[in-house]
């Protein structure tokens, strides 16, 4: 390996970047406005979930109900419904995600036999947001029903011991506030660094054959690991101006709260981009037209590094065959890591497996990638 | 000139198939130091993958190829150091300027820092772009693009420079130059293989080696292939409606080939003094009032298109 | 007009055919990724694993311990001596969920008083929390109330009845089981088309004129419509052909019930496939090289799939961000095709979103035609 040879192809890639700005432009942009509209735009935190309700009583008891519905925070409520069809027809348009149905009898249920109940009609196709509103709507009628049972109490005389024989106490660690925001936004930044750095080198080689610069370039003494290593450095360097971006913007904009140390981080981020880059570099090397390096650099990236990774559905939820094909996608350790970094702010020795882990896949990466060129044209 | 040093390229028996078709079948052949061997035939005849198989692109079916003495096929790495090679497509970087494709292919090829101004120099004022080392390479006409890869192929100084149809595409005027240029590395002691599908620039070779089908149908200087691979003596023909008299020329004693050449008719006899009167004769007997005649010598083209069109097995023609 | 478009078209499936791994890209990877993603997108919470801690070491302690063992949500992977070890094992993410039930829990229970129960979750993943915080509360909140019930029985308290109570009665409606597989694998169905779709489009220009062919064809009579008509068609085929690949898989593999009816979905899928097509184009058109095609690929199609509405709710973005959504044809056929597979709406109900990408995917396609024309000048 011949250094001299590894700078005339940094010194060309890098003016081959500079001498394209568009290109440029695009490439240092897009992690920026990505990092913006998808850190906005990821949110599983359930509110104002839009709420209609059928209220067959109309009585001061099935008001009250309905008031306390209106003050959550979590329902926003919609006109009310004269009928089971109308109802019907906001949920099956999804005008509505939830519809509340109070029984006529539903008041003198309370005095009589000292129980009512009150139907929820949710549209569970988000299955996910239809469970979180279902516990949400489970907590107000809980408050209302304490409500009638102290009132209750007291009006025959009694003393309130408790409502609530086991009183859950929940303490939540790492994301205090469960704000969704803060697990998901660090995942943004693995999804914008896979698909950045994919885009970067999976073309370089692809580009060579298709203007007849590789059969030149072969016909050199170049070694393959040369060629690779000065092709991937000047985008590596690009990539990490790239990820510095990206991880300002998650912890100075999106504030997210940052407890690890710096040097961890951008070691496991060097990493990580090391294994996307050979990625790219390998695709571009396997299939020589651009269309087709393209499409599988894309599938490659895009939905695994969204899906697979942990980044917002749980991994250990899969069932285990998924769970091993999660493995071989490089942003799972990468997401593992930055996310205990972010919100836990683990220590090395705690994420020692996921980084050795990433190490591995980088030099298992560059190892294929500098061995997949071949000298030839066969 | 060749001179008597051992052969910086020997081929010898080489194969290439892909697939079902064979690309070249069984040629054999050596180029001297200083050599010019220019490589003819029609598209398709082999002639670029020939040069591949020698720069290491491709790898031989079978047979034996030597560059600089070493087996293409054993260690291509140690014969790419050893050549410059130009590709038919255009293929330098169209998106950097003059200087840095030099400087690229410079710092690829190993040449040194040290001797890297003086080579850049060279280069550039080979390719007659001096005041223009600035331009982007998109940006210049194609002589002035063909001379700068011919620069870029021989910054290291190689033994032996293999060219690939480099001439495609270029006005008349830069082709002459770019000839220029190629005799003056041949004095240098530079090996030069290169491909051509023009006649007229395979009179600038020393030999020629005349491929067909994935077969070395003829091999020899200029001189030799036009003289001795017709077999013959040629005559050229002319005369109103001379057409008409193919058929009739064609049954006449002694001649062994008629062709349309233009407006004449090239005639190939075993005797042109002998045969003219008695074919004169049979032209004024064949209705061609003012029927003329006279014995010319050969150009390279006669060779060509008597050699391909009787798909004679390959023959020495030389020694 | 119809004779130079059928010449078109022929030439783009001759290319196609020739080109095995195009065929194979084409085909394998949509019904790969359909059975992978289909499986891992779930915010479904099972199996948490759960570090326990009983400090109480009653009958009443243990009960509550056993309720949370035998729930299909949490899964016992360890039991801590002490709160240090339920830290600790939180910490290291060994366990998602520490439950310690403190000294003294079964007297306050018997006195009738409440009794506390401590719960600890690890928040990264927030969504996962909440569900099984959601969870948890309510077994030991039905353990409390038989509990309390079986105490008052025993006891005569509470004035020797049970209390009056509302109870909440949850219908899920379209899903009643929560399967969260129901709402993505449709959902993976739309992105899929999108991503294929939308990339093989847009190298659809950008490579001709890179490879010099655009100017060839651009020299005989056919018009820019024609041109950009022959051009997509086939990839709307090919579109049409990997939305039924998949759906089938959807339907057949994972059983997603298919409640409306097929003709709904493909005209929905038609009106999609046009806006997809018309994207795809547009990137064509605004690219010079397959380069910057490939790089605005990226850069489109990334907010395009996580603004859908795939998995993260529209109504919770902010509304700058809602509006961006608006021109998103992802978010209206996802609406579409998890109407049609799960509500079994028809056009009565889906045509203001069937209105919205017709308007979208021709409004498109004329912006790609202009451009187009205008980029030959």
């Amino acid at each position: 390996m011949k250094w001299r040879r590894i700078k005339a192809i940094v010194v060309k890639e890098s003016l081959q970047i500079v001498r394209d700005p568009r290109s440029l432009m695009i490439v240092l942009l897009i992690p920026l406005l990505q990092m913006f509209m998808l850190g906005y735009g990821v949110n599983l935190d359930v509110q104002h979930i839009p709420l209609c309700v059928h209220d067959r009583e109309g009585s001061q008891a099935s008001q009250g109900l309905l008031h306390q519905f209106a003050a959550s925070p979590y329902f926003s409520l919609q006109a009310p419904m004269g009928s089971d069809a109308e109802i019907r027809k906001s949920l099956d348009s999804g005008r509505c995600n939830l519809a509340i149905v109070i029984p006529a009898g539903f008041s003198k249920g309370l005095a009589d036999n000292g129980g009512g109940s009150v139907q929820a009609l949710l549209d569970a196709t988000d299955s996910n947001t239809a469970n979180i509103a279902a516990n949400y709507a489970r907590s107000v009628v809980a408050a209302y029903s304490a409500g009638v049972q102290m009132e209750f109490i007291r009006n025959r005389g009694g003393t309130v011991q408790t409502l609530t024989p086991v009183d859950m106490q929940a303490r939540v660690w790492f994301n205090e506030d469960l704000v969704s925001r803060n697990f998901i936004v660090p995942g943004i930044v693995a999804l914008v660094m896979a698909i950045v750095g994919a885009q970067l080198t999976s073309l370089t080689i692809a580009r060579e054959w298709e203007r007849g610069t590789m059969e030149l370039l072969i016909s050199t003494p170049v070694q393959p690991m040369e060629l690779m290593i000065g092709k991937l450095l000047p985008y590596f360097l690009v990539g990490m101006v790239d990820a510095s971006i990206c991880l300002a913007l998650a912890v100075f904009w999106f504030e997210v709260p940052f407890r690890g140390t710096l040097t961890a981080l951008f070691l496991t981020t060097g990493l990580f981009l090391t294994v996307v880059l050979c990625i790219g570099y390998y695709v571009s090397v396997a299939i020589r037209s651009q269309v087709g390096a393209s499409q599988v650099a894309l599938l490659l990236t895009m939905l695994p590094t969204t899906l697979l990774s942990g980044f917002t559905f749980p991994i250990d939820q899969m069932p285990p065959a998924v769970q091993a094909v999660t493995y071989i996608v490089s942003a799972r350790y990468y997401v593992t890591i930055i996310k205990a970094l972010f919100l836990k702010g683990s220590a090395w020795t705690a994420l020692l497996a996921p980084i050795l882990c990433l190490a591995l896949y980088a030099l298992v990466m560059v190892f294929f990638a500098s061995r997949a060129f071949r000298k030839t044209l066969d | 000139m060749a001179d008597s040093s051992p052969m910086q390229i020997v081929v010898d028996g080489l194969v290439k198939r892909f697939g079902a078709f064979t690309a070249l079948d069984g040629i054999s052949f050596g180029v001297a130091h200083g050599e010019i061997m220019g490589f003819l035939g029609p598209n398709g005849a082999g002639k670029s993958t020939l040069i591949r198989i020698l720069c290491g692109l491709l790898r031989p079916s079978a047979g034996r190829a030597l560059v600089a003495g070493i087996d293409v096929a054993g260690d291509p790495e140690a014969v790419r150091r050893r050549i410059g090679y130009m590709s038919q497509k255009f293929s330098l970087y169209g998106d950097l300027s003059v200087v840095e494709n030099l400087r690229f292919f410079g710092g690829i090829y190993g040449v040194s820092e040290a001797e890297m101004p003086e080579r850049l120099r060279f280069a550039v004022d080979m390719a007659g772009l001096t005041g223009r080392e600035d331009a982007l390479v998109a940006t210049l006409a194609g002589g002035w693009k063909q001379r700068l890869a011919l620069g870029a192929a021989i910054l290291h100084r190689p033994a032996i420079l293999f060219l690939d149809e480099p001439t495609s595409g270029v006005d008349p005027g830069s082709r002459r130059r770019f000839w220029n240029l190629i005799h003056a590395l041949s004095e240098e002691g530079v090996s030069i293989l290169v491909s051509t599908h023009y006649m007229d620039e395979a009179e600038y070779c020393h030999r020629i080696a005349l491929i067909n089908r994935g077969r070395l149908v003829a091999l020899g200087t200029p001189l030799e292939l036009k003289q001795h691979s017709l077999g013959g003596e040629l005559l050229a023909l002319e005369g109103e409606r001379i057409g008409e008299a193919i058929a009739p020329l064609a049954r006449a004693p002694g001649v062994r080939d008629v062709a349309m050449f233009g407006n004449a008719l090239h005639v190939l006899v075993d005797q042109a003094a002998l045969r003219l009167p008695a074919l004169l004769a049979l032209l004024a007997g064949s209705g061609i009032a003012d029927g003329r005649g006279r014995r010319i010598d050969p150009s390279l083209e006669d060779s060509f298109v008597h050699l391909v069109a009787a798909k004679l097995p390959p023959t020495e023609v030389a020694s | 007009m119809f004779q130079r478009i059928i010449q078109l078209l022929l030439k783009e499936f001759l290319q196609l055919r020739r080109d095995r791994s195009a065929r194979f890209r084409l085909l394998i990877p949509p019904i790969v990724q359909m059975l992978l993603f289909g499986y891992a997108a779930t915010f479904e919470v099972f199996n948490v694993a759960t570090v326990m801690l009983d400090q109480d070491h009653t009958q009443e302690s243990r009960a509550l311990v056993d309720s949370f063992v035998h729930s299909s949500r949490f899964e016992l992977v360890a039991v801590a001596d002490d709160r240090r070890q339920v830290q600790a094992a939180v910490e290291s993410s060994k366990a998602q969920l520490g439950i310690v039930v403190p000294p003294g829990f079964a007297e306050l229970l018997r006195k009738g008083q409440s009794a506390p129960l401590q719960v600890l979750v690890d928040g990264t993943n927030s969504n996962t929390a909440l569900i099984a915080l959601g969870y948890a509360g309510q077994i030991s909140g039905a353990f409390g109330q038989t509990y309390a019930q079986d105490l008052a029985q025993r006891t005569g308290r509470a004035l020797g009845r049970p209390l009056v109570s509302v109870k909440l009665e949850e219908r899920y409606w379209y899903n009643p089981n929560l399967n969260s597989r129901w709402f993505f694998v449709p959902g993976v169905i739309g992105t899929l088309t999108l991503i294929t779709i939308v990339n093989l489009t847009a190298f659809a220009i950008v490579r001709e004129r890179e490879v010099g062919t655009l100017e060839q064809i651009l020299v005989t009579p056919i018009r820019p419509v024609e041109f950009i008509i022959g051009k997509t068609l086939p990839f709307f085929f090919i579109g049409l052909l990997e939305v039924s690949i998949v759906t089938a898989v959807g339907m057949w593999w994972f059983r997603v019930p298919f409640e409306g009816n097929l003709l709904v979905l493909l005209f929905g899928t038609c009106l999609f496939l046009i806006s997809v097509l018309a994207i795809g184009l547009l990137i064509s058109t605004l690219c010079k090289t397959q380069q910057q095609a490939f790089a605005s690929n990226f850069f489109i199609l990334n907010p395009m799939f996580i603004l859908s509405g795939f998995s993260f709710p529209i109504a919770t973005m902010p509304q700058a961000l809602q509006w961006i959504t608006y021109v998103d044809p992802l978010r209206y056929f996802l609406i579409i095709i998890r109407a049609t597979y799960l509500k079994g709406v028809g056009i009565d109900i889906l045509w203001p979103q069937m209105a919205t990408l017709a308007a979208l995917g021709f409004g498109l396609f004329g912006v790609a035609i202009l451009r187009f024309s205008k980029s030959l000048d």
